[in-house]
């Protein structure tokens, strides 16, 4: 008869394997990185250039010029892009990113020869069309309104403004006017200016073979931009933290969110902030998942996270929950942040943590666009080749009295700031 | 082509095992052959309801999501129309763990007073913050009840009113479990760095012994075909206006699932498709358009969406939409748009199947439909497809009185009801 009380052994994970990429430069001396596992025929190619916010001259720059890049070359118009796109059954995106542009093309190997020399065109000669301009600062506009009716995106609009300044590049949030303020020249200029072969680092992964690589140096390598973009050092987010009020008329829930600025993944604090933060609200087991959904239900969901740029950070926590129990889950949510202060975590709960983490670790490396991915991270923020295994040692080895001083140096109450947005005051 | 082997356990339960070696982790796909369509009119939200129970913990293991995460795990669940699924993904090592708690929930649920009591009050604010806190969020409560007047697909998975949810007792609970959760109306997908047999072996191990149970017939009455327009005009919260036409379309396991499918991405998937480029981009009617399909076990709706440009009508909107169609139903589409699409199709297929969970899920679901091995059959139906098979079922399907009809507009003032209740008594 099996005995169901004696669980499975678990099996601790002893190695976190990130293969190497392979490096090579193209003929403009752009670095590829190259991670090559055959399974099926896919690829995954993304550019990044130092284009983002923080080499903006104007806001919104680095976004629009992005959006703008896959509508109309000299050669194609934006119809004859999108033909061509979807025909070899590719996609292109442009996620966002604070301290740079990136361009994200998903395609079958078959079909790079193809989508690469169009590629080539979009970053060599784009036309940035008026008429597209306008249709795109129109759109936006029509969505922005559409936002600012969700108390979730209210919320985070004002907390990361709120943290770094309404002028800053991490802080700074859409308006209508400033769509409005937008011209051909500000994408012009931002373009000639950031999307360079200097500024340029390709990651390529999937089954890539030296034939696909030859490509990339007769289409992407002869890219002719040359500079640097200029981008800034953005100046430090604010100091004194502030309790914010928002009214969405007519919702039915409050958005909550309380956190801080914070560093970029170099400061020494990271590895062990991060397992804080996951003990805190970072995974179905954390405190606050625990405590204000799982016990209490006063939401679907609550998580804490952090962010991290080239130049700085910051963590929040973030909740929606109905407007009755508003005032007791920003209670509980200060409890567990002094508890963690104040309380030395158990052995058993960090233990939970540790094998918790190490798991989500190894998903990192599972198949090559996730390992191109943390590869990317590393290369673009200046971060060792062993970071992972760095990561995974503190994982492994912080003790709750390190825990609790960095609670007590991060989540102290006095230190948060506060956004409330409700239906009303 | 993903190729499994199958076994079926004594008790009935069958498993699915998908070798990858090209991960080191391991995902494990626990299907229910119950979804909301399995609910009476006056209970709905109960199999969502439920997937949120079973995470309450079970005899042998008083917290489900706790070795899991020890095991260096992530596990989570989702409920539909058709079907209740609990997934895990983990390192291949510790696979067997998922088998303990999931085999533990299945024989020994807990039914504890405080876990419905808490997950009934979660349920109702995801219903909040899903459907009537989010812009435009009560719109498939809308088009379920236009479409459907007979079929329980006429209610969506979180369920027709939150008062259904909050009324949910202990004695409704346990007689679902009994009767939907037992393992001949389940399938069991592992897709991962694994052996087969060693799986096998698992399943019998920590399923074998788990008793058959008598699973009641399924006798949904099929919806009959719709004979008139329906129209709806729906008030919200929301700062534009939109439309939606939902069309009725063929069951997911049909030949020409796949053809309305083909047809949903000339009109609405990606950069070039019709409505975006000559809709959106060249006449400037739409901020936004889609066109997709809902892909259910019986038959399902083919919904197109939009809301138009500043300055134009929903009746104008509609009025391109309509001449779009009427140009389906008459021309063939060309060689080139064909192709165009079913290279889409094609990459679609290979990109999905680069995740362990995806195929594991996917697995699942056309093994409860029939058979799991549909999957490698998919690339040769699209290919299939012609131009003529495009017309013909944009000619019987694409029509005013196959179509429900709903405009969403702005409140005239800001004032609160909760949505749902409000279509209800209509």
């Amino acid at each position: 008869m099996l005995d169901r009380s004696k669980a499975p052994i678990i099996h601790p994970i002893d190695k976190i394997d990130l293969p190497e990429p392979r490096v090579v430069r193209l003929d403009n001396g752009i670095p590829v990185y190259v991670t090559d596992m055959v399974a099926q025929d896919a690829v995954r190619l993304e550019m990044v250039f130092d284009a983002g916010r923080t080499a903006e001259r104007k806001p919104l720059a680095a976004r629009t010029t992005a959006a703008l890049l896959k509508e109309g070359t000299s050669r194609y118009s934006s119809a004859v892009i999108a033909e061509m796109l979807d025909f070899y059954g590719a996609s292109l995106s442009f996620p966002f990113q604070p301290d740079s542009s990136n361009l994200v093309l998903f395609s079958l190997g078959r079909h790079l020869p193809h989508l690469l020399p169009l590629m080539e065109d979009l970053l060599e000669d784009p036309v940035f069309p008026e008429e597209e301009l306008r249709q795109f600062i129109q759109r936006n506009q029509k969505m922005l309104l559409e936002e600012l009716t969700k108390v979730d995106a209210v919320a985070y609009r004002q907390i990361t403004e709120a943290f770094f300044g309404e002028s800053h590049p991490y802080g700074y949030n859409s308006s209508v006017a400033m769509y409005g303020e937008l011209t051909r020249n500000d994408l012009v200029d931002h373009f000639e200016r950031c999307y360079t072969a200097d500024s340029c680092s390709i990651f390529i992964s999937g089954s890539v073979d030296g034939q696909y690589l030859d490509l990339l140096n007769r289409t992407l390598g002869r890219l002719s931009r040359r500079g640097d973009p200029g981008a800034v050092i953005p100046p430090p987010p604010a100091a004194v933290p502030k309790k914010y009020k928002y009214v969405v008329p007519g919702t039915l829930q409050t958005a909550i969110r309380v956190g801080s600025p914070l560093f970029n993944r170099r400061h020494p604090d990271y590895p062990g902030f991060y397992v804080l933060n996951t003990i805190l609200g970072g995974y179905f087991g954390s405190r606050l998942m625990q405590n204000i959904r799982e016990d209490k239900g006063y939401t679907y969901n609550i998580y804490s996270t952090s962010e991290h740029m080239l130049h700085g950070g910051c963590f929040y926590i973030a909740t929606e929950v109905g407007h009755g129990y508003a005032a007791a889950t920003l209670k509980e949510i200060y409890l567990e942040m002094a508890r963690l202060c104040e309380e030395p975590v158990e052995e058993e709960e960090l233990t939970m943590v540790r094998n918790y983490l190490i798991g989500q670790l190894l998903t990192t490396v599972d198949g090559p666009f996730n390992i191109s991915e943390v590869v990317r991270g590393l290369i673009q923020e200046g971060l060792p080749a062993d970071f992972q295994n760095r990561m995974a040692a503190v994982i492994r080895t912080i003790t709750p009295a390190e825990i609790t001083k960095l609670a007590q140096k991060y989540l102290a109450r006095e230190n948060q700031w506060e956004v409330v947005v409700s239906n009303s005051n | 082509m993903i190729d499994f082997t199958r076994f079926t356990l004594d008790n009935g339960m069958r498993l699915l095992v998908h070798v990858d070696t090209n991960t080191p982790m391991a995902a494990f796909n626990l299907m229910y052959n119950v979804g909301s369509r399995d609910e009476s009119p006056d209970k709905t939200g109960f199999a969502h309801l439920f997937e949120h129970l079973m995470f309450g913990g079970s005899v042998n293991a008083p917290d489900f999501d706790d070795p899991i995460q020890l095991a260096g795990g992530e596990n989570n669940a989702f409920t539909n129309n058709d079907v209740t699924s609990y997934y895990q993904v983990l390192p291949a090592e510790n696979l067997e763990t998922a088998f303990w708690l999931e085999s533990d929930r299945m024989l020994n649920l807990s039914f504890d007073r405080k876990v419905l009591n808490v997950q009934r009050k979660v349920v109702v604010e995801e219903f909040k913050e899903t459907c009537l806190n989010e812009p435009y969020g009560d719109v498939f409560h809308h088009l379920s009840e236009m479409a459907y007047k007979v079929h329980p697909y006429r209610w969506p998975t979180i369920g027709l009113v939150p008062e259904h949810v909050e009324k949910a007792r202990m004695a409704d609970v346990r007689s679902f479990f009994g009767k939907h959760y037992r393992p001949n109306n389940a399938v069991l997908v592992v897709c991962g760095n694994v052996e087969p047999e060693t799986v096998r072996a698992m399943a019998v191990k920590w399923f074998g012994d788990i008793p058959a149970g008598k699973i009641p017939v399924r006798d949904l009455p099929a919806e009959p075909p719709q004979k008139d327009a329906v129209f709806r005009i729906a008030r919200g919260n929301v700062p534009n206006e939109a439309l939606y036409l939902a069309f009725h379309c063929p069951a997911r396991m049909e030949r020409d699932y796949y053809v309305v499918d083909l047809l949903s991405d000339i009109l609405g998937n990606g950069p070039s498709s019709r409505l975006y480029r000559r809709l959106l981009k060249e006449r400037e009617l739409f901020t936004s358009v889609d066109c997709y399909i809902t892909g259910s076990a019986d038959p399902g709706l083919f919904i197109i969406e939009g809301k138009p440009a500043e300055g134009v009508t929903l009746e104008k909107a509609e009025d391109a939409i309509w001449e779009e169609i009427a140009m389906l139903r008459k021309e063939l589409v060309p060689d080139r748009e064909l192709e165009k699409i079913k290279n889409k199709a094609e990459a679609t297929l290979i990109f999905s199947e680069l995740s362990v969970l995806n195929k594991a899920i996917n697995l699942a679901f056309f093994e409860i439909l029939g058979d799991g091995s549909w999957i490698n059959e998919e690339e040769g139906i699209y290919n299939s497809i012609t131009a003529t098979d495009l017309r013909r079922m944009a000619g019987s399907m694409l029509v005013p009185e196959n179509c429900s009809r709903l405009y969403y507009k702005p409140k005239e003032e800001q004032q609160v009801e909760p949505v749902a209740a409000e279509s209800l008594a209509q």
